[in-house]
């Protein structure tokens, strides 16, 4: 009996410390609850490659029949890489592949602060400088197949750029945004620099671009955007190959450009019809004042001043249709009263949110008598895979 | 004389506090007119709320605009659905609005001190087991339309109170007495609804879009299918003939209509089966009348019991 008392009384403190440590039902209730809630709330990403950067591709084709002779035509296949950096930095890559010259192309590759206060924000490296309304504009992303001569002239394609640009937010109810770029050069096509030699900082490219937007009740809108990018100087070396001279002339007075723009952007966007329902007139000036080189020789020639642009009208009919007209009057930045004036319709069809099928039709006319006419037809099918978008500025 | 001097500079540094008070409502952003709605009342006079998303919208296709830019670069907080169901618009304005306190994120929309998640605690349904886009616009949280559930309402008012006070802790006891008044009045609505969908349970549905399963969980109301092929991906021809035969064979007699997706389509589709068509709001102001977080979702809540031929009771 004593050893039984014994046995109890050393038994009785661990079934007590058993007791105190079982929660009551209502803890533990409140304890799964709260985990159900964590695991509810959990990042879909949990494996190793949570902190890889946003990847997608746009693959870009179409089939293009220019007065008879026709082209199946690889555009691009655009990789994009995104992600932030550290709490500062963000940065992006766009690498393009092509059936141009290179065949493979770094578009863009740009670091971006994040934080800066006062509303700041700055980009640098390789990008697509804030000119204009549809320069800086992703191939893929135009609302037509190609992009408008005047930009492609005039800008030299895309606004591609090796350099620096800051941007400040109005901090205001209206929608005013200042920006200011130093770059090599602007224009993914634009010979006027080699981007890959050094050169004074008078012959870098110095941009100003003012935006602004308004709403006009819940389905109107405006934006207007103001621009000039002016390069002082440039240096070119006469061709002596061509010329014959012995001593080959440098240039650099009087050698200075001024590219200005004015873009205009009406929508209508009923609030019913989301993205698939509405109107979009786009309307860009751009006006040129450069002295001008032989093409052959690399003389200086004049200085001329030269007006190009475009207008077009898109309709949204819904979740699949978007028919539009785009009308481009071009002068011959040499020589200005020659005109190149493209009229063009386009069909869009978008099957689904990541592939669109466009059919479009132009014809262009040089005001030189005997130019012949140039009439094109072109079938674009494009089909973004994963997480591919351009952000704010190109919507 | 200094008595004067200092009874003046007193009642001008009283004056200066009051209106520095009067100044410093917080300015909040919500993404939909519900949750203007649900933070006024948490908020009350402490808070500023403007709202992005018009009712009559599609969630899913919310137009960025530059005004709100303006309107997410100075606000203090902002209050949004989560699970990605405002990915068209919220990251790519937070991505621009330079805005320190909250900042675009791939994951969770948004990060830092003025974000308010309003899905914490949610239980949500239908997460997706295969993440491809050959299934459609996918949400990979989850479906994200909480926010039509009646009863997820509590859970929302409560992550825009405990927001708040994080954002504003002075006044942490401000919202939590609001809280508990909005509470009072939406629990005895719920009580009220609850008894109202009583006849709905169990009864078979289709639904324009896959927007309705938490309303389909407070009313018992079974969707089996959509007239979309899949999430974000148009009916077509083939589909809708299926859609007919389905809704035969298993008695089919509701299609719910969002809205803001067309009409004729169902009209045809009701045409076809037999089936009454109840046309519900996806936000709060998508239908005259239903302004507020109560009033849309008693508003859908008559509408789906009249389309089903059922009183509220």
């Amino acid at each position: 009996m004593r050893r039984t008392l014994v046995f109890a009384l050393c038994l009785a403190p661990v079934f007590a410390r058993a007791q105190d440590a079982k929660p009551s039902s209502e803890e533990r209730i409140k304890a799964l609850e709260e985990r159900l809630n964590k695991l509810e709330g959990a990042p879909a990403k949990t494996s190793l490659s949570a902190f890889n950067p946003a990847i997608g591709l746009s693959i870009d084709m179409s089939l293009v029949d220019a007065n008879d002779k026709a082209d199946f035509n690889f555009r691009a296949a655009e990789l994009n890489v995104e992600a932030p950096i550290d709490p500062y930095l963000k940065g992006w890559a766009v690498i393009t592949a092509s059936n141009q010259n290179p065949a493979v192309d770094a578009e863009e590759a740009t670091l971006e602060t994040t934080s800066l206060p006062y509303n700041l924000t700055v980009r640098g490296g390789r990008l697509f400088a804030a000119f204009g309304r549809m320069a800086h504009f992703h191939d893929h992303e135009l609302p037509v197949i190609d992009r408008p001569s005047s930009l492609n002239s005039y800008v030299g394609g895309e606004t591609r750029a090796d350099g620096l640009e800051v941007s400040y937010l109005l901090p205001s109810d209206l929608f005013v945004n200042l920006t200011a770029g130093a770059y090599d050069k602007m224009g993914a096509a634009n010979a006027r620099q080699d981007p890959a030699s050094a050169r004074a900082f008078d012959e870098f490219t110095y941009l100003a671009r003012a935006s602004t937007y308004k709403d006009i009740g819940d389905d109107h809108s405006v934006e207007l955007g103001l621009d000039t990018a002016w390069t002082p100087f440039r240096t070119v070396t006469e061709n002596t190959a061509v010329t014959g001279n012995p001593i080959a002339s440098t240039f650099h007075q009087n050698t200075w450009r001024t590219l200005s723009g004015l873009d205009f952007t009406y929508r209508y966007q009923p609030t019913s019809g989301g993205i698939y329902k509405g109107v979009i007139w786009g309307t860009e000036v751009l006006h040129n004042d450069e002295g001008r080189f032989d093409r052959n020789t690399n003389r200086s020639t004049q200085r001329v001043q030269s007006f190009a642009g475009y207008s077009y009208v898109q309709v949204k009919m819904g979740l699949h249709w978007r028919p539009g007209i785009i009308i481009d009057l071009t002068e011959d930045q040499d020589i200005a009263h020659r005109l190149t004036s493209t009229y063009s319709a386009f069909l869009t069809y978008d099957v689904t949110e990541f592939q669109r099928l466009r059919l479009a039709y132009s014809e262009a006319l040089v005001n030189v008598a005997g130019t012949p006419r140039t009439r094109t037809i072109g079938l674009q099918w494009t089909g973004i895979l994963g997480h591919h978008v351009h952000g704010f500025r190109d919507r | 004389m200094e008595t004067i001097m200092k009874t003046k500079i007193s009642i001008i540094l009283t004056l200066l506090t009051a209106a520095a008070d009067a100044q410093a409502a917080l300015r909040v952003v919500a993404t939909t007119p519900e949750l203007v709605d649900i933070a006024s009342r948490v908020g009350g006079s402490l808070v500023e709320v403007q709202g992005l998303a018009k009712g009559t919208e599609d969630i899913h296709q919310v137009v960025p605009r530059p005004s709100f830019v303006t309107k997410l670069n100075r606000a203090d907080a902002v209050v949004y659905l989560g699970l990605t169901i405002e990915h068209a618009f919220l990251p790519p304005l937070l991505d621009v609005a330079r805005n320190p306190k909250m900042r675009t994120d791939a994951v969770k929309e948004c990060v830092g001190p003025g974000c308010i998640d309003c899905s914490e605690g949610v239980s949500v349904l239908e997460k997706p087991e295969n993440l491809s886009r050959a299934e459609g616009e996918l949400h990979p949280q989850g479906n994200p339309h909480y926010n039509a559930g009646p009863d997820d309402g509590p859970i929302i008012a409560r992550n825009i109170a405990a927001g708040l006070s994080r954002v504003d802790p002075a006044h942490k006891a401000d919202f939590e007495k609001n809280l508990k008044a909005y509470l009072a009045e939406l629990d005895a609505k719920l009580a009220l609804w609850r008894r109202w969908v009583k006849p709905l349970k169990g009864m078979k549905a289709v639904s324009y879009h896959k927007d309705v399963a938490y309303l389909g969980r407070f009313t018992g109301l079974e969707f089996v299918d959509t007239l979309e092929l899949k999430p974000g991906v148009a009916p077509t021809p083939t589909h809708l003939e299926q859609l007919v035969k389905e809704m035969k064979e298993q008695g089919v007699r509701l299609i719910v209509r969002e809205q803001q997706y067309d009409s004729k389509m169902c009209q045809w589709l009701a045409e076809q089966t037999g089936a009454k068509i109840a046309v519900i709001g996806s936000m709060a102001n998508a239908l005259p009348g239903t302004e507020t977080f109560v009033k849309y979702s008693e508003k859908n809540l008559k509408d789906l019991l009249e389309a089903a031929g059922k009183d509220p009771s």
